[in-house]
C-alpha cells in the first residue's frame, strides 16, 4: 500500500469539548483552517455549522471574519511569538449593526509541538459597552442633579438667612434682634453642613474641616475684635454620618453663640475651645472657655431655646452633658458610651 | 461715587435675596442699585459712570452668569470693584478677574459689607493689582 501523507487527527473527546463550549470558540490549526467551532459561535454569529468543516476562518460567512490585523496576529500566535490577550476587534456584517468582540488565543498545549493548532475565544461586548455608557451617562446625570439641588439648598437657606437679617435691622428690641441673629446662626450651622457634604466621599462628614469652618463663621459674625476673643478647634480625624454631624454642628454652634454671648462680658479676653475625639463608638465633645464662668444657684439665668435644643440633640444621640467650672471659665462635656457591646459580654458570659 | 457715597450694583435673579442685599447696602451707608440678570446690569453700568462695586450672583438666566459678567466688567470698566456669590461651591477666586472676592452662599452678611468696604477704601492692596 502506498504511503499517504499522514492525515493529523483530533481526539473526538477534544472536540467535543470545543464544540459544546458556552463561550463562542474556534479551534484552529495553524494555517489558520478550522478544525470545528462551537455550536455557541454558529448561534451567535449566524455561521451554518455544515458549512465550518475545512473552511479557513477568512472564508467563513460571507467573508466577514477576513481581518488582516487578525490573521496575522494569529499566525504571530501561532509560530510563538505573539499572544493575542483581550484584543478588540469589530465584526462588521452587511445590514447588520456591528459587534464589537474581545478575542482571546492561545496554542493548544497538548504537548505535539508537530501540530500547532489555536484555540481562539471570542466574546461579543457590545452590549455590555452600550450598558457600561449608559451607566456613565446616569452616573454623570445624577451628579449634575445632585449639584443643582444643592445649589437651590444654598440658595433657599441664602433667602431664609437674609430675611431674617433684613427683620434684625428693622426690629427695635435689642432682645428681639438677638433671637433673630441666633436664629441665623443656626441656619448658617446646617449651610456649613451642606457645603461640607457636597464635597464629601459616601456621605461622611469630617468634623475637623466642619468645625473649623462652622467657628469661622460664628467668629466673623460674632467676634468684633479678633485680637480679644478667639475661637479654637481641636478634633481628632473622625468622620461621621450626615445626621450625627448636624446634631453635633447645631450643638457646638448653641455653646459657642451661649459662650461669646456670657462667658467674656466687661471686655474679658479669652478663648473658646471646641475638642472632639473619639474611640470606637464613644465619643466626647468638649466646648470650653477661660471666661467668667457660669453663675450658679439663684444667679443662675433662665434656660433659653440654645440649652433646650443641646439637651434634645444630645439625648437623641443617647448622650450625657455635664457642666463644670474650670477656674476660670466653664466646661460643657457632652459624651457618648457606647453600651450595646456591654450588653453582648454579658449575655455570653452568663 | 454719587456726592461722596459709593454706588453699589447688586445683580441677582432671585427677588428676595436681591432686596435683602439692597437692604444691606443701604444700612451699609452706600447707595444701591439692582439688576435681575447680567444684560441688565450691563445697561445700567453703560448708563451712568458712578458705580464703584458690582455685588453678583453667579447662576442667573440671560446671555451670561455672574462669572462671564465679572470679566467683562473687569474689561470695560477696569475701576468697578467686584464681589462674586454663589450657591453652587465651586467657584475658585482664580477663575474671577484679580482682586475681586469671592464667597458662597449663603453668605455672612457682616463679611460681606466688612469686604464691600475694605474693596471701596483706598488701603485695599488688591485695587492695584489689575
Amino acid at each position: 500500500m502506498p504511503l499517504l501523507p499522514t492525515a493529523h487527527f483530533e481526539s473526538a473527546s477534544t472536540l467535543a469539548v470545543v464544540m459544546s463550549s458556552n463561550e463562542p470558540l474556534l479551534f484552529l490549526s495553524d494555517d489558520l483552517s478550522i478544525i470545528v467551532a462551537s455550536a455557541s459561535f454558529c448561534r451567535a454569529f449566524q455561521i451554518d455549522p455544515e458549512s465550518v468543516p475545512g473552511k479557513r476562518i477568512d472564508e467563513l460567512g460571507n467573508g466577514e471574519w477576513s481581518m488582516p490585523r487578525l490573521a496575522s496576529l494569529l499566525k504571530a500566535t501561532a509560530s510563538g511569538s505573539a499572544s493575542i490577550d483581550a484584543y478588540e476587534i469589530e465584526l462588521k456584517r452587511p445590514n447588520q449593526k456591528t459587534r464589537q468582540l474581545v478575542v482571546n488565543a492561545r496554542t493548544l498545549d497538548d504537548g505535539d509541538l508537530d501540530h500547532i493548532r489555536l484555540l481562539l475565544a471570542i466574546t461579543d461586548v457590545t452590549e455590555m459597552r452600550a450598558e457600561t455608557r449608559l451607566k456613565d451617562d446616569l452616573i454623570r446625570d445624577k451628579a449634575m442633579l445632585l449639584q443643582e439641588v444643592q445649589h437651590r439648598v444654598a440658595n433657599s437657606l441664602q433667602i431664609i438667612a437674609s430675611v431674617l437679617m433684613q427683620s434684625a435691622r428693622r426690629v427695635q428690641s435689642e432682645e428681639v434682634r438677638g433671637h433673630l441673629h441666633n436664629a441665623r446662626h443656626r441656619i448658617m450651622s446646617i449651610a456649613e453642613l451642606q457645603r461640607q457634604l457636597s464635597t464629601s466621599v459616601g456621605g461622611r462628614v469630617e468634623l475637623r474641616a466642619y468645625f473649623t469652618q462652622l467657628c469661622q463663621s460664628l467668629g466673623a459674625s460674632m467676634i468684633a475684635d479678633p485680637e480679644r476673643l478667639s475661637i479654637e478647634v481641636k478634633v481628632d480625624d473622625s468622620t461621621v454620618i450626615a445626621d450625627v454631624s448636624i446634631s453635633l454642628g447645631l450643638i457646638v454652634t448653641e455653646l459657642v453663640i451661649n459662650a461669646l454671648k456670657h462667658a467674656f462680658a466687661d471686655e474679658r479676653s479669652g478663648t473658646i475651645v471646641i475638642d472632639y475625639r473619639s474611640s470606637g463608638k464613644d465619643w466626647t465633645l468638649i466646648v470650653s472657655d477661660n471666661g467668667i464662668g457660669m453663675p450658679v444657684g439663684d444667679e443662675a439665668p433662665k434656660a433659653g431655646l440654645g440649652t433646650g435644643i443641646v439637651e434634645a440633640l444630645v439625648k437623641n444621640m443617647n448622650g450625657e452633658i455635664s457642666l463644670s467650672s474650670a477656674a476660670p471659665g466653664t466646661v460643657v462635656t457632652i459624651s457618648h458610651r457606647d453600651t450595646s457591646g456591654l450588653q453582648t459580654d454579658i449575655s455570653s458570659a452568663a | 461715587m454719587n456726592n461722596g457715597t459709593a454706588v453699589v450694583l447688586i445683580v441677582e435673579d432671585s427677588p428676595i435675596i436681591r432686596m435683602s442685599a439692597v437692604d444691606l447696602v443701604l444700612s451699609a451707608g452706600y447707595e444701591a442699585l439692582e439688576a435681575g440678570d447680567a444684560d441688565e446690569a450691563i445697561r445700567i453700568l453703560e448708563s451712568r459712570d458712578d458705580i464703584d462695586l458690582v455685588f453678583t450672583d453667579v447662576q442667573m438666566p440671560g446671555t451670561m452668569d455672574g462669572i462671564k459678567l465679572s470679566h467683562y466688567i473687569r474689561d470695560r470698566w477696569p475701576p468697578v470693584k467686584l464681589i462674586v456669590a454663589s450657591g453652587a461651591d465651586i467657584v475658585d477666586e482664580s477663575m474671577l478677574p484679580g482682586g475681586s472676592r469671592f464667597f458662597s452662599k449663603p453668605y455672612d452678611e457682616l463679611t460681606i459689607t466688612e469686604t464691600m468696604a475694605h474693596l471701596l477704601s483706598n488701603e485695599d492692596p488688591y485695587a492695584v493689582v489689575v
